[in-house]
């Protein structure tokens, strides 16, 4: 054959055969991963796996016309399914629909009984929990104080868990010395009194099976679960979606819901399409330019709640011109809270005068806001002798709802005073949080917006890290502020306790560290089909929501 | 140069080249501001459980340890763990990467079963209606950044007429196949498939079909003006197989090598896309691991995206170098 002839053929084979491989490849391309995972484990795992592949799982109740379902859709996903090993509020929605713990929440904030039936402080710095009965977990293994013991010490002990994140998250300030798994209790020892223990167990620490763990690896446990909630997890896609399904065995009240989904999308406006488009049921974070859309929209609507969340600027007390007290409630003074939250929040917000929002334990009734009084605010500029300064307000992007847009807004009113330049400098949020929690106070921002949740609903959880001159983000040194936590610390009766704490909010209100913004509202859209209320604390119990 | 030293040489540079972007991703971790501690502590941590965490993941090794040990257990086929979920790197990236060709692949199925006939009746219809529509088609393809095509195909197809869904990825186009052979409805579970992927592959291969457009047109005008065809027409040959016979096939030759390239870019180009449509795919991954901060995952997602494009690239400069005997590799 000749040396051309047979080039053509070559040529013509190789054509087809790139057909037929592109073909090939096309189908194999876009098969799933069919990873189950099967491995590891004690035998008790295989009750409760959940599969992990593009096929999904089919539930018991596919195809059942009657089987009620509902899907979220958050702005991010979970960080791993380890119930310990995250300290962000995505993970501790999905988690908390397969895990509880001795206590938790209602929907207004209050301590309600979980896993625990009593609880008691036996001593200053020993408490006591009573176990319920009959709780199993979601493999069938009953849930025994040792189980309970084990998850205690696997947060706040490092050899017991590893450097986990939400060390310290029961024991407070003071270290856990001892837990006692008894009969049906649980006994806590810490190093000291510790006022609101009891808040920290209601917000924190879901309980795990001790062998469950100890036999499998992190990553299992990261992408499995075995908890004792209303909701048990059928299928988890790392970064794209969790299901669940009812939990035919729980211990209190069955969810009316027969399954779940959660799913995340970042971008908002991609939220609100599958909410208007009838694919979900719930989505978070609702931004104020969406909000009309989904109002306007047959079959959903809002629903705000306000958070946990405050919303401030930080003034750090050792530099120039804010270590001046006249020049910070001047700063207060020029800021119109009133308008940022009417303009920019659409009216989602609740204007501040201290750093305890009105729910939290030891906020103080009496103290108004500052009010915005530009006259007052350049008044105060010239007596505090820092006429004409210039400042720099930074603000994170995107971390909190509107941020830059209110810092905008808050950065020109202090500007619009005759005798204040004010500059805006936007930054990236996790670049800011470097130099927020900087060892040194030196090193931190001087002038900065930020955020902060409690989710325990009580003032020292935010006074003590924000507030205090030892804090980890501190931008205060106070020794009146230090001596008044410390006495509400160690202080057992709860309403000499309160009392203390509104003296504490006073004195932070009139030493003015922050412009008190705004106490921030958690937006959600829902479709009318379900019928279910948010909650404060940002949570998403689906175990509460019913059809419409 | 014989076709097997090419392939080896080029396999050789392509090493080289994943090497490079092994290195890079690495060092970008160190000159990025922010500290992956942040994403996994709580602000209100204290120094000592934030030493603690960095210990735990090894960050508070010297960065030349932490390098060679990434490369060694790399060559292990180990990504490592991701700091912030916990979980193989090397599992998270390979269950995401069906998605992402999925996608890439539809994009370009769209793109090819567009693009080449609308080239040809362009080229064939020279100045008339239909060649200036499909200029105009091809003009806007290019000009339209995809993420905003993405945003208004959503709007108008998904949430004004409902006809697709807004965006995730439902069934998998396996269980499309298996449905022919399964208990569920073959045609359900297609039109399931198609709500979800139709848009994003619209929205992911319009580009790329304004380019294939485009790059049709201008080789099959080429070859129309070549003397072999005037040679064929001369000889009695029929127009259609002058024009489909003969010349679309040799215009296909530098389309089947924009097609290769072009689907290594898909791969890694769908970050935007896969973004607007919450697509589970590679692309979803990056920005998840960029906004947590998580390197792990991060550097797999790119090493993996990155050493795709090379073995594309090399594979169609193999093929383009069998197929053209012109072409000489020095």
């Amino acid at each position: 054959m000749p040396q051309d002839e047979r080039d053509q053929v070559d040529r013509r084979t190789l054509l087809k055969a790139v057909g037929g491989a592109t073909a090939t490849v096309s189908i194999a391309g876009c098969g799933g991963s069919q990873t189950t995972p099967t491995e590891g484990g004690d035998g008790t795992e295989t009750a409760m796996d959940t599969t992990e592949g593009d096929e999904g799982t089919e539930t018991s109740n596919e195809g059942d016309e009657s089987a009620f379902e509902v899907g979220v859709t958050l702005g991010q996903m979970d960080s791993g399914l380890d119930p310990h090993d995250h300290a962000e509020t995505p993970t501790n929605i999905i988690v908390s629909q397969a895990y509880e713990g001795l206590m938790g929440r209602d929907k207004e904030g209050g301590i309600i009984a979980k896993l625990a039936t009593e609880w008691e402080r036996v001593e200053s710095g020993t408490v006591r929990f009573t176990l319920r009965d009959g709780v199993t977990f979601h493999n069938g293994d009953p849930v025994t104080s040792e189980d309970v013991r084990y998850s205690i010490r696997r947060i706040e002990t490092e050899e017991v868990g590893g450097a986990l994140p939400q060390d310290g998250d029961l024991a407070g300030s003071k270290a856990l010395e001892s837990v006692e798994a008894g009969d049906g209790e649980v006994t806590v020892t810490f190093g000291g009194l510790n006022p609101i223990v009891f808040a920290l167990f209601a917000t924190n620490g879901q309980i795990m099976q001790q062998s469950w763990v100890e036999n499998n690896e992190n990553s299992y446990i990261n992408r499995n679960t075995n908890g004792t909630g209303p909701f048990q997890v059928t299928d988890y896609q790392s970064g794209t979606s969790v299901s669940y399904e009812k939990y035919d065995d729980y211990w209190g009240e069955p969810a009316a819901a027969d399954e779940a989904t959660i799913t995340a999308s970042s971008e908002s406006a991609t939220r609100v399409n599958q909410l208007v488009a009838g694919e979900t049921d719930i989505v978070t974070n609702v931004p104020p330019q969406e909000i009309s859309r989904v109002e306007g929209s047959e079959g959903t609507s809002v629903s705000p709640v306000p958070s946990t969340r405050i919303i401030f600027l930080q003034m750090r007390y050792d530099v120039e011109p804010f270590s001046s007290q006249q020049f910070r409630q001047a700063m207060n003074y020029a800021v119109d809270v009133e308008s940022i939250i009417e303009n920019v929040l659409q009216g989602f917000g609740e204007v501040t005068g201290q750093p305890t929002l009105s729910q939290f334990t030891g906020h103080n009734p009496d103290i108004e806001p500052y009010g915005h009084d530009p006259e007052r605010a350049e008044q105060l500029v010239e007596e505090s002798g820092h006429a004409g300064v210039d400042i720099t307000l930074q603000t994170p992007i995107g971390r909190y709802l509107k941020d830059v847009e209110v810092a905008q807004t808050a950065a020109n009113q202090i500007d619009s005073l005759s005798n204040v330049n004010c500059e805006l400098q936007q930054r990236e949020f996790n670049s800011l949080v470097q130099d927020v929690t900087a060892s040194s106070i030196e090193d931190r921002p001087r002038f900065t917006l930020l955020g902060w949740g409690n989710a325990e609903f009580d003032a020292a959880q935010t006074i003590i890290p924000l507030l205090t001159s030892d804090g980890p983000l501190t931008v205060l040194k106070s020794d009146e502020v230090d001596s008044l936590i410390q006495e509400a610390q160690s202080e057992p009766d709860p309403e000499a306790r309160r009392q203390t704490l509104r003296e504490c909010n006073q004195l932070l209100h009139d030493l003015a560290p922050w412009v008190f913004l705004h106490q921030q509202f958690s937006v959600y859209g829902t479709s009318d089909d379900i019928e279910w209320q948010p909650r404060p604390d940002e949570l998403i119990d689906l175990w509460t929501a019913s059809p419409n | 140069m014989s076709l097997g030293r090419l392939a080896i040489k080029r396999s050789l540079q392509g090493v080289g080249v994943v090497w490079g972007v092994i290195t890079v991703v690495f060092a970008l971790r160190f000159i990025t501001p922010g500290s992956v501690i942040n994403a996994v502590a709580p602000l209100d941590a204290s120094r000592e459980t934030r030493r603690a965490i960095a210990a735990d993941l090894g960050l508070d090794q010297p960065i030349y340890v932490q390098y060679v040990q990434y490369l060694a257990d790399l060559a292990r086929g180990d990504m490592g763990h991701s700091y912030v979920k916990g979980l193989e790197v090397t599992r998270m990236v390979f269950q995401r990467v069906p998605a992402t060709v999925e996608l890439a692949v539809a994009a370009t199925i769209v793109a090819i079963v567009l693009s080449i006939p609308l080239g040809v009746l362009s080229a064939t219809r020279r100045n008339s209606p239909v060649d200036y529509g499909a200029t105009l088609f091809s003009l806007g393809g290019i000009s339209t950044p995809n993420f905003w095509l993405g945003i208004m195909l959503i709007l108008i197809f998904a949430v004004q007429f409902n006809v697709f869904q807004t965006s995730g990825r439902g069934v998998t186009s396996v269980a499309v196949l298996t449905s022919l052979v399964g208990p569920e409805p073959f045609v359900g579970t297609l039109l399931e498939w198609l709500s979800y992927i139709t848009l994003p592959a619209i929205a992911l291969g319009t580009y790329f079909m304004a380019l294939i457009t485009r790059l049709t047109r201008s080789g099959m005008l080429d070859e129309l003006g070549k003397s072999y065809v005037r040679a064929a027409r001369a000889k009695g040959a029929p127009e259609s197989l002058v024009r489909y016979k003969h010349a679309l096939r040799n215009t296909l030759i530098p389309v089947i090598t924009v097609l290769g390239l072009q689907l290594g870019t898909l791969i890694g180009g769908a970050v935007i896309t896969e973004a607007v449509f919450a697509w589970p795919g590679l692309g979803t991954l990056v920005i998840q691991s960029i906004n947590l901060r998580d390197w792990p995952a991060l550097q797999g997602s790119l090493i993996v995206i990155g050493t795709a494009f090379v073995i594309v690239n090399i594979v169609v400069d193999i093929i383009y170098g069998y197929l053209d005997p012109r072409v000489v590799y020095d």
